[in-house]
Order: structure tokens, then sequence, then C-alpha cells
């Protein structure tokens, strides 16, 4: 089984680097009748990579203990689905996950009409980029990160997954991250393709969808980790600017600006270089993410460990860079268009990819910081949290006040309809004093809230004023996800700095006083013997305002059967749409006395209200691209 | 005409633009950054001079000093590589749920004005994460 399974990831190896070159070789002849060839093998080469995974899923459902993979991530007593999402559990698992899902999007990309709209030796281009950026991944599949590992003999039981893993969030939020990453391929491919073999057809158009599924996922995956690390981890919020944090908040800032930067190439045939620059950036930045994670080059909360892969992935980040510039400076047959007025539709769109950008590179900056400060002293120099919130704050508020005026200008320049613009303008001035007066001093966060008030407001006039809006499912989805964005801003400029957190030793009955907030320790209940867990200790914590009791949190403290030498809490919440209540029980003493960290969290849950709408909205984004020949 | 006034409001923009990022990162450089350093690293440094700093290392199963309902921990952090070099670590916060003898922490803070001890104002233990390392841990946690 071992064996049959690394030689299925050769096999698609050796396939996808002479499909590759052979690729390669045949668009620079300008050979297009090697296409069937290359299609049909491609197919074959990724029936190597699913059937080598079906053998590592075949190992972890049947607890195959032979495979060290398996003995890593699976135990025993793990219940089933956690042994199957330990396929993306592990650091092995989780790149032959990546190269799986880069090998089924190749295998649907052929069959779409984008793909069959485009020009043969378009296809060609694509195919050698593409079958490389696999064999890449099998390479290092099969060298350093090889999953088909055998321990001999064959352990009873394996390591198994750490209780905090054991949490919906983890079973998601991965797979999600994965899937936006490896979905990139497919754009960064047919941009670099297109550009090199001058085709007629706009990429943008024919990656559309690619390229929005893969945003999708990938914020999916950032949303969902981040109320992971919320609900599960205790890391004191939802963000910590923690470097493997970033990581994948990096390329999402660059496919975020690629985004925008490509409506005004589909609408006015312009920034053509920019975009295929950006969206194979964004693929690099993908695989920039995996290098922070993996390559051990910064300390992080995580424990990824090292794993010999630093070297590859950093050689192939610069082979990618190289190509990029070789590609977007060399091309022909694009066009050059001047851009509109700065004060229009279009011009706010650049600005909204130069600070999306400039957010991109911040983080990156303050990301490396300790690697790139080695270059003049020897004490490695980091940056905390305040470094990130300094300069990505106001920025952020920025993009949000730009989205409250950019609808109501023309796509050329000029108000397009004054009485919006006019309307949000009012509300923007009239909410910041209103917040700043009700005691919001922070005034970047006061300007955030009101920018995101008013851009609400502008969503709203827009529908308002114009019923043709109300008709296009592109526009619900459009200015959904924008809906989506500003109540998340909303979120963060509450929760963010007016948090309240404080911790208390309480006995039962007494009570403690936070923001307003009456808490009361009424009880504490010990069982156990529940599924996994062996030993539970609940708190019963009634929180009253103004003498009314609000409701109950139950945070609980547990021990699970496998790790007996740790305890793990359980947070209890209020939820709610303004003020959430958030409770750890942190430890009991013997004197019956427990310890909580108690946190009031205004407006939170708009964050996940507003990333939760910014996927699922943009689904109403993705068009049938019309088959060759059909009309629209 | 009217081409060439766009490029120049484009290009006052971005100055402007570039001018504020500029000034952010030059502020946030100059305010916020603080030493990341190793036990060993620490330990050759003059501690007068390190201020605020991040410290990287492990829990030392010696002198461990958890009070019984109170927050917070005395314990020896000891460098990763090199575990003869030790340093007192102070923290009176909560303990995250993976603290324990031998598990990696980062921990946030100062030397005290004597630099007897370093002052932690934050504590973190490295994120359990499914990756390698911290499955020796887990397999050592193993009851």
């Amino acid at each position: 089984m071992h064996l049959t399974g690394y030689v299925g990831l050769l096999f698609s190896l050796l396939a996808f680097l002479s499909l590759a070159g052979f690729a390669g070789v045949a668009a620079w002849n300008r050979r297009e009748s090697a296409l069937p060839f290359v299609e049909k093998g491609q197919l074959i080469a990724a029936g190597g990579v699913l059937f080598s995974t079906v053998i590592l899923l075949i190992g972890l459902t049947s607890r195959d203990y032979s495979f060290k993979y398996v003995y890593d991530n699976v135990d025993n007593a793990l219940s089933f689905v956690y042994t199957l999402t330990a396929l993306w559990g592990g650091r092995e698992g989780s790149l032959l996950f990546w190269e799986v899902i880069i090998a089924v999007s190749g295998m649907v990309f052929v069959a779409t009409p984008g793909y069959k709209s485009l020009a043969s030796n378009t296809k060609l281009f694509f195919w050698m980029f593409f079958l490389a950026v696999q064999g890449f991944f099998l390479f290092l599949l099969t060298s350093w990160s090889n999953p088909f590992i055998e321990i001999i003999p064959a352990p009873h039981d394996g390591r198994g997954l750490n209780p905090l893993l054991r949490n919906p969030g983890m079973i998601f939020h991965p797979p999600l991250l994965f899937l936006g990453f490896a979905l990139y391929t497919i754009p960064a491919c047919a941009a670099l393709a297109s550009s090199i073999a001058g085709e007629t057809k706009s990429w943008v158009t024919v990656a559309r969808n690619w390229n929005i599924l893969s945003w999708i996922f990938l914020t999916a995956g950032i949303v969902l980790g981040g109320w992971w690390s919320y609900m599960e981890l205790g890391w004191g919020g939802y963000w910590a600017w923690d470097p493997v944090e970033n990581a994948s908040l990096i390329p999402w800032f660059a496919g975020t600006a690629v985004l925008h930067t490509a409506v005004i190439e589909k609408r006015r045939n312009a920034l053509q270089r920019t975009n295929v620059f950006l969206m194979s950036l964004t693929f690099l930045l993908c695989i920039f993410s995996t290098y922070l994670t993996r390559s051990g080059v910064i300390d992080s909360l995580h424990t990824f460990g090292e794993s010999g892969v630093a070297q590859p992935l950093f050689w192939s980040m610069v082979s990618w860079m190289v190509l990029t510039l070789l590609v977007v400076f060399l091309s022909e047959r694009l066009t050059h268009r001047t851009l509109s007025d700065f004060l229009s539709r279009q011009g706010m769109l650049v600005i909204a990819a130069w600070f999306l950008l400039a957010l991109g590179m911040v983080v990156t900056l303050g990301t490396m910081w300790p690697v790139i400060s080695q270059l003049w002293t020897t004490k490695s120099l980091g940056l905390d949290a305040n470094f990130y919130n300094r300069v990505c704050l106001p920025f952020m508020s920025f993009l949000v006040l730009i989205f409250c005026f950019c609808p109501w200008l023309g796509w050329k320049g000029g108000i397009r309809d004054k009485r919006g613009f006019i309307g949000v303008s009012a509300v923007l001035v009239i909410s910041f004093v209103a917040f700043y007066l009700s005691g919001m001093t922070n005034v970047v966060a006061a300007l955030t809230a009101a920018a995101s008030t008013a851009a609400i407001v502008s969503i709203v006039l827009l529908f308002v004023f114009n019923p043709a809006l109300r008709r296009g499912r592109h526009n619900f989805g459009v200015y959904g996800v924008h809906l989506g964005l500003v109540l998340m801003a909303l979120g963060i400029a509450f929760s963010g700095p007016y948090k309240v957190e404080q911790e208390f030793v309480l006995a039962k009955g007494e009570s403690a006083v936070i923001d307003g907030y009456t808490v009361t320790f009424t009880d504490l209940v010990q069982d156990g013997d529940v599924g996994d867990i062996k030993l539970r200790a609940t708190a019963t914590l009634e929180v009253y305002d103004d003498g009314r009791l609000i409701g109950i949190m139950l945070p609980e403290k547990r021990i699970y059967k496998n790790y007996e030498r740790q305890q793990y809490a359980e947070v209890g919440t209020i939820p709610g749409l303004g003020d959430e209540l958030y409770s750890t029980l942190l430890g009991l003493t013997e004197d019956d006395k427990a310890s909580f960290k108690v946190s009031v969290n205004p407006l939170v849950n708009w964050v996940w209200i507003g990333g939760t709408l910014m996927c699922v909205i943009a689904f109403l984004l993705l068009r049938r691209m019309p088959r060759p020949g059909e009309g629209r | 005409m009217a081409k060439n006034s766009n490029k120049i409001v484009y290009a006052v923009a971005l100055v402007l633009f570039l001018g504020g990022l500029g000034y952010l990162i030059f502020s946030g450089l100059t305010q916020d950054s603080v030493y990341f350093l190793n036990v060993s690293e620490a330990l050759a440094e003059d501690r007068a001079e390190i201020g605020s700093a991040r410290l990287f290392g492990k829990v030392s199963p010696q002198n461990l000093a958890v009070v019984d309902g109170k927050l917070g921990a005395d314990f020896d952090l000891i460098d990763k590589l090199e575990p003869g070099k030790s340093l007192r670590v102070s923290y009176r916060g909560a303990l995250p749920d993976t603290f324990e003898p031998g598990v990696e922490v980062i921990v946030e803070g100062a030397f005290s004005s004597g630099g007897g001890e370093f002052v932690a104002r934050t504590l973190v233990t490295k994120c359990p994460s499914k990756y390698e390392e911290q499955s020796k841990q887990m397999e050592e946690g193993k009851g």
C-alpha cells in the first residue's frame, strides 16, 4: 500500500513534468496538434494523484498505523469525522490535499466553456505553467513531505489529534484556505499563458469564476480561522497578527486588489500588464504563505516545524517572480489606455487597489521584520500588534470611505447622482460626530464606524434611487459582498479598541462587575465520562445588567480521555448583536473558588456576520460563460 | 492635455498616499518594535538596554511556582537549544490551557528595574497546531 501510494505520486510527478515540457515545446513551435495529447495526459496524471490520495484515505479510515502519517495524526479514540479531516490535518497530508485540489481543478477547467474559448497556443502555454506547478508540488511530496512513509512494526495506536483541534472550525478552516490557495493556480497560469501567447480573448473573463471562487474560499478560511481562535484558542481575540495568521491574509490583499483592477480591464481594456502581474503575484503569495508557515524562518505561536521544504519553496518563489516579470514585460499585443479622471469610479478602484496592496505590503513587512532587521543588527527586532493596528486600521478606514463614495461617481468622472453623494456625506459627518460624542474618542475607530454607517446608507440609497440595480443578480452580489465587508469593519472598529477584559477569582455566590455588567458565580458542576471527555467542570455565571438577569454563561474545563495531563477550556458566551459577554474558566482552587477571564466584546458578532455574508453572497457573482459560438 | 492632467492628479495622489503610508510605517517601526530574543540571546545582552522584548523559550520543570487560587506563575525560562541557560520570569495573568513544564512559550514584557527577572505582560504557549513538533509534546502529554 505504502509503495503503491508513493508510486502513484511518482508516476504523476514524471507525467506532469514530461507533459509540461512537451506542452512548452509544442507551444513555442506552434504545434497545436499536440494539445489533445496534453489534455488527455494531464487527466491520466491527475488520476495518479487521486489514486494516491484514496490510498492515504483508506489508511486513515482503517487506522493503519503502519503509515507514519496515520500514526502521527490519528489514534484509536478519535472520532470518524476527525479521522477523515486528518487528511489535511498533518504537514504532508495538507500538501497532498493542496495538490489534489489543483489536479482536480485542472480536470474541471479543461471541460469549461472558458477554457474551450481560448486559442490552442494559449492552452498549451497554460498547461506548461499549470503542470509545472503540479510537478513542483509532487516533487515536494515525493521527497521532503512524503505521506507514505512506513513504520515497521506498525504501532497499535497513534499519537492522535490535539483536543484543541477537535472543533468544527478546525474541520473547515484549513481545507478552505487550501482550496483558496490551490484554485488561484488556474487564473494565475491563465494570465501568464494569455499574456505570453498574445491571446485575444481576455483571460480576466475566462478565469473570472475561478478567481472569485478562490477568493471566496480564502476569505471563508480566514474568517473561520478567526472564529476558531476566538471560540477555542483563547488567544484573547480573533486576530493576533501572528505570522501564521498574517500568512493567509497577505495573498488575500493581492487577490482582492486584482478583483478590483480586473473590473477596469473588463470595462475599459486598461491595466492589462498590472492585472497579469497581480494575478501571478497572488499565486506567488500563496506559496509565500506556505514558506512562512513551514520554513521556520519566523518564530510563531504555531509550531509548524521545519520540514526541509524551505529551500525549494524559496527558490520556487524566486523562479516564479522572474518568470512573471519576464512574461509581463516581454509580452506583446497589450493595448495601452490611460485611466480616467482620478475622481471617477475607475480612479477610486485604482486607489482601492493601492490601499489593498499597501496593506499587504505592511503585513508582509511587519511579519518579515525579524528577518529584515538582521541586516543591520545582531538582535532580531520584531513588531508587536500595535504596529499593525497603527498602520492597518487607518487604511481600512479609508478603504471603507472610498466605498462610500465610489458608487456615486461616473465611470469616467464626475458625480453621477448628487442626491446620493450629498446624503452619504451628511451621514458620514453626522455619524462621526455622534460616535465621537458618545464616547468613541479613538478617532480612527470613530472614523471607521462612521464610514461603515455611511457605506451601509450608501448601499441602501443606491438600491432605492436606481430601480435597475434591483433587477440584477450581479448587483446584489457586488453590493452584498461590500455590505459584508462594511459590517465586518464596523465590528472591528468596536470590538478591537473597546473590548473590556478582566480576570476574577470568585467563591460561589460572589459577584464581580465588568463594564457595568454584574457577573455572579452561582454553581459548579463536575461530571465526566461523556464521549471522549473524562472529566468536566462546568461553572454557572449569571450576568445581570441593572439588576436584570440577561443570561447565563457556562464556561467549562475539560480533561479528555487520552490527554489526562492537560486541561482544556471551553468558553461560555451570551451572544448578542451589541455586547457579547464571553467567559473562560481558568482554574479551580482547593477552597472551592474558581478563576475566570471575562470580557465584554462590543459588536464582535458583526465580524462573523459580515464575514459570512461576504463569502456567501459572492457566489452570486459567478457567471456562466457562453460556450464558443454561443451568443449571450 | 486632459490625459496629462489626469497623470498629474494620479501622481500627486500617489505621493500623498505613499507619504501617509511611509509616515505610518516609520512611526510604527520606531515605536512598536521590540526585540525578539531567545533566552541565550537575552542573557548575552545588557538587560538595562533591552527594554521591551519578546522572549522565546521553554518552561523549566524546576522552580515552577503556580499559586493555587491566584493567577499567573513564576518560572525559569530555558533556552530552546541550550537548556543550561535560563532566566526567571514572573507573570501575573491567566495561564493558557497548554501551559505546563517543558512547553514552549512566548513571553512579552520587560526586565525588572534590578534586572533580576523578566516581568511578562503576556504569555502564550505555542499553538498546538497539527504540524510535527507538537505531536511529540502531545505524545508525552498522553496519560
